[in-house]
């Protein structure tokens, strides 16, 4: 799946962010990774590319803040060239830092960073006790490190957030870990649910159960909000986050990374999806979440929706990524699209052709208002009555649905006729064995063209 | 092509669309292909691969042509049925408005004449939509078809009920009815529960209705005599991979989706699983079935 096929998926609400992913190695080894396999082998973006992306975005204006991230990205020894120039270049208004924290524990190296350009810092943490966060990243020592980076980070005017990874080994400890980030002056947190990037059988155990996760992940909701941190939750239904739904923010910045890294991205489903409200912004549950406890059909409360359903666009319809090129080439009957080439514009265009069991449908629209109008092939027959014949075909219309000048539908349905009689070289046919060919009702208001 | 598709040794050769082609789902409604068709494959390309799985031989390419030139290209659809590693074929040909002489049983009976006998007549005032009948690799050596099944449709409700008829007998074999994925899942989690077969205070629901096919145009769900059954219809190339997968089929059908994936990205495909619980509470995926069209 593209990047850009997972953004269907996800709600677009950070797309002003852009994550720049600098460096593939780390020194704690968190048990719940999600680029395991990905680190060493996956190369970070070069620095070259990276201003070639400032100087867009400097045109552009389609980021405010830039993130970089890796791996641990504080082992990068090219990190400060990328965090001058981004500050330096006047590009983004903010320039975050995504890391364990561990190497915050050094005030001199925190200071280099913050006098570099950075004014957001953005922490893992994953524990509440030193125990739990250090047999979480398996690095003894990770803890008091990460505590001291927020201590000296409390001394700089930057912005502090942390992240936790909701996952089983965790899931009593929401509570402490909220005490811990405001001790430390944090000022939003952040906690996303567990997804497998490559362990999707889940046979490390790490994927928490929602029935007895939610209920912690809740009471630390309600701490942050009382003791005025801003929380943000990511991949967990929002039915289950009871008064602090609208926590919920499942956006992606844009990322530049390496595209296979997101072949392996989660897939989400909820049975509830066209009955809730929230659909749009709650992903529902991951498929290796489904298959491993069920659909949760019980658990989920979708709230009755009070606008229309729209499917979100799957992968193979939508085609997000699809280039400008892509996007007007031919569909599914260029050939049959070809029959209609060169109908000009200004008398109307082609929305799409259908083939059925023994017609081709073509839908018209005209240019003004809307109005469309389906033409209908079907295969020659002089005893039929029609409202123009080709060599191959006879030719009707029908639904004609919209408001309309007569005049404006009858000039698309001639020049329709008259572009497919002259492209009509009998190289196409339609099956005459089935089906009744259907004669245009003779309604007043309806244009008779033939 | 991938590397691997260029030394996968078909006998069969590959069938490419052309722009006479039409594009029917396993109920034969039209559905618009998912990209530009130039240059990829027909979905009966997946027959003739399992064809040459099973083994069958080429008599049987010749009575499905056959079948072909009679019932009209795309107008019939295979379903390729996998069972314990056992392969065959079902074909099913539409007739809702009882027009078309030619894919009336009499017609398609007649059409394989020379190469296999099909035993019974359906009588022509039966009020059938579809009939259908299976082949097995070796029928079309001068096998008999014993059973044809008669599918009925109900009033207003895209389903149907169906029988088998046999020189013996004719007898009700299942009641299916296809609902929407999204806007009518209660209605399917409703007949999914509804089983003899599969007790779902011990068994998740997913395991019979999987995430990874729910993304489809329709589900169908089946309550047959021995088994339920779950159909996706709709599916894109990805999720037939992970269904021929997940299904445990031979090697050289999952090779061949893999290695002409790209090939068959435009085409929307549709597959069935009957399923029932085992003893120990595990459920068990007795059959399952893909399509295509001819």
């Amino acid at each position: 799946m593209s990047q850009s096929a997972l953004r269907d998926q996800v709600h677009p609400t950070r797309f002003r962010d852009l994550a720049v992913t600098v460096d593939f190695h780390c020194h704690s080894a968190c048990t719940f990774c999600i680029v395991q396999e990905g680190m060493n082998n996956y190369r970070g973006v070069p620095f070259e590319r990276f201003v070639a992306i400032v100087e867009e975005n400097l045109r552009s204006r389609k980021y405010d803040r830039v993130v970089f991230t890796g791996g641990e990205v504080t082992l990068e020894k090219s990190l400060l060239d990328f965090v001058v120039h981004a500050r330096t270049s006047g590009a983004f208004r903010h320039v975050r830092l995504q890391t364990n924290g561990r190497k915050l524990a050094d005030p001199d190296f925190t200071r280099t960073l913050v006098d570099a350009g950075i004014d957001e810092f953005f922490v893992s943490l994953h524990g509440d006790t030193a125990a739990l966060h250090d047999a979480i990243t398996q690095r003894p020592g990770s803890f008091d490190e990460l505590i001291r980076g927020l201590a000296n980070l409390a001394t700089h005017p930057v912005r502090r957030m942390t992240n936790t990874v909701v996952h089983r080994t965790n899931m009593a400890a929401f509570e402490g870990i909220v005490e811990i980030a405001h001790a430390h002056g944090v000022s939003e947190m952040d906690f996303w649910n567990y997804l497998p990037m490559e362990d999707h059988n889940d046979e490390l155990n790490l994927i928490a159960p929602l029935g007895e996760a939610m209920p912690s992940l809740r009471r630390a909701l309600d701490r942050c909000a009382a003791v005025g941190i801003r929380a943000v939750t990511k991949y967990v239904p929002r039915c289950l986050l009871g008064a602090h739904g609208a926590t919920l923010d499942n956006s992606q910045p844009d990322t530049i990374i390496v595209e296979t890294f997101w072949n392996e991205f989660p897939r989400f489903a909820c049975l509830y999806e066209s009955l809730c409200e929230h659909s749009d912004e709650c992903l529902g549950l991951s498929h290796d979440y489904v298959r491993k406890f069920g659909w949760e059909e019980d658990r989920l409360v979708p709230e009755p929706r009070t606008r229309p359903w729209q499917p979100r666009l799957r992968s193979v319809d939508g085609r997000p990524d699809e280039t400008a090129s892509e996007r007007d080439a031919p569909r599914g009957y260029p050939a049959w699209e070809a029959l209609l080439a060169g109908l000009p514009a200004e008398v109307g265009h082609l929305v799409r052709v259908q083939l059925t069991r023994n017609q081709a449908r073509y839908t018209l629209a005209v240019p003004q208002g809307g109005a469309t109008v389906e033409l209908v092939l079907a295969a020659r027959d002089e005893s039929a009555r029609v409202l123009a014949r080709t060599a191959s075909f006879n030719l009707f219309y029908t639904q004609v649905n919209g408001s309309y000048e007569r005049a404006d539908m009858e000039r698309l349905l001639r020049a329709a006729c008259e572009r497919i009689t002259a492209h009509d070289d009998g190289s196409l046919s339609l099956d005459s064995r089935k089906g009744l060919v259907q004669l245009p009702r003779q309604g007043k208001e309806r244009p008779a063209v033939v | 092509v991938t590397a691997p598709a260029r030394e996968m040794t078909a006998s069969r050769p590959l069938v490419h669309a052309t722009d006479a082609d039409r594009y029917f789902d396993y109920c034969l409604q039209p559905y618009d292909p998912l990209r530009d068709p130039r240059g990829k494959l027909r979905s009966e390309s997946l027959l003739w691969n399992s064809l040459d799985t099973a083994g069958a031989p080429p008599s049987l390419d010749d009575a499905l042509r056959a079948v072909q030139r009679t019932a009209g290209r795309d107008m019939t659809v295979i379903g390729v049925k996998h069972q314990a590693g056992r392969l065959w074929w079902e074909l099913y040909f539409y007739d809702r408005l009882k027009e078309d002489p030619a894919v009336r049983a009499a017609s398609i009976i007649d059409a394989v004449a020379p190469w296999f006998r099909i035993v019974p007549r359906p009588r022509e005032t039966v009020p059938y939509f579809m009939f259908s009948f299976d082949v097995l690799p070796e029928t079309a050596e001068g096998g008999t078809v014993d059973v044809v099944n008669l599918y009925l449709p109900y009033f207003e409700v895209q389903g149907g009920r169906s029988y088998k008829l046999s020189a013996e007998r004719l007898e009700m074999d299942n009641v299916y009815r296809f609902l929407h994925p999204k806007t009518e899942i209660r209605q399917i989690v409703h007949d999914i529960r509804q089983s003899v077969f599969v007790d779902y205070s011990r068994v998740l629901l997913s395991r019979v209705l999987l995430p990874e096919l729910i993304d489809c145009n329709r589900i169908c769900v089946a309550k047959k005599r021995f088994a339920d059954a779950v159909y996706y219809s709709g599916i894109d190339v990805g999720q037939l991979a992970y269904f021929l997968t997940r299904l445990d089929y031979p090697a050289p059908i999952v090779d061949f989706i893999e290695a002409h994936r790209g090939r068959l990205d435009h085409l929307r495909f549709d597959v069935g699983i009957d399923y029932a619980m085992r003893a120990d509470g595990s459920v068990a995926m007795t059959k399952s079935s893909y399509y295509c069209t001819l």
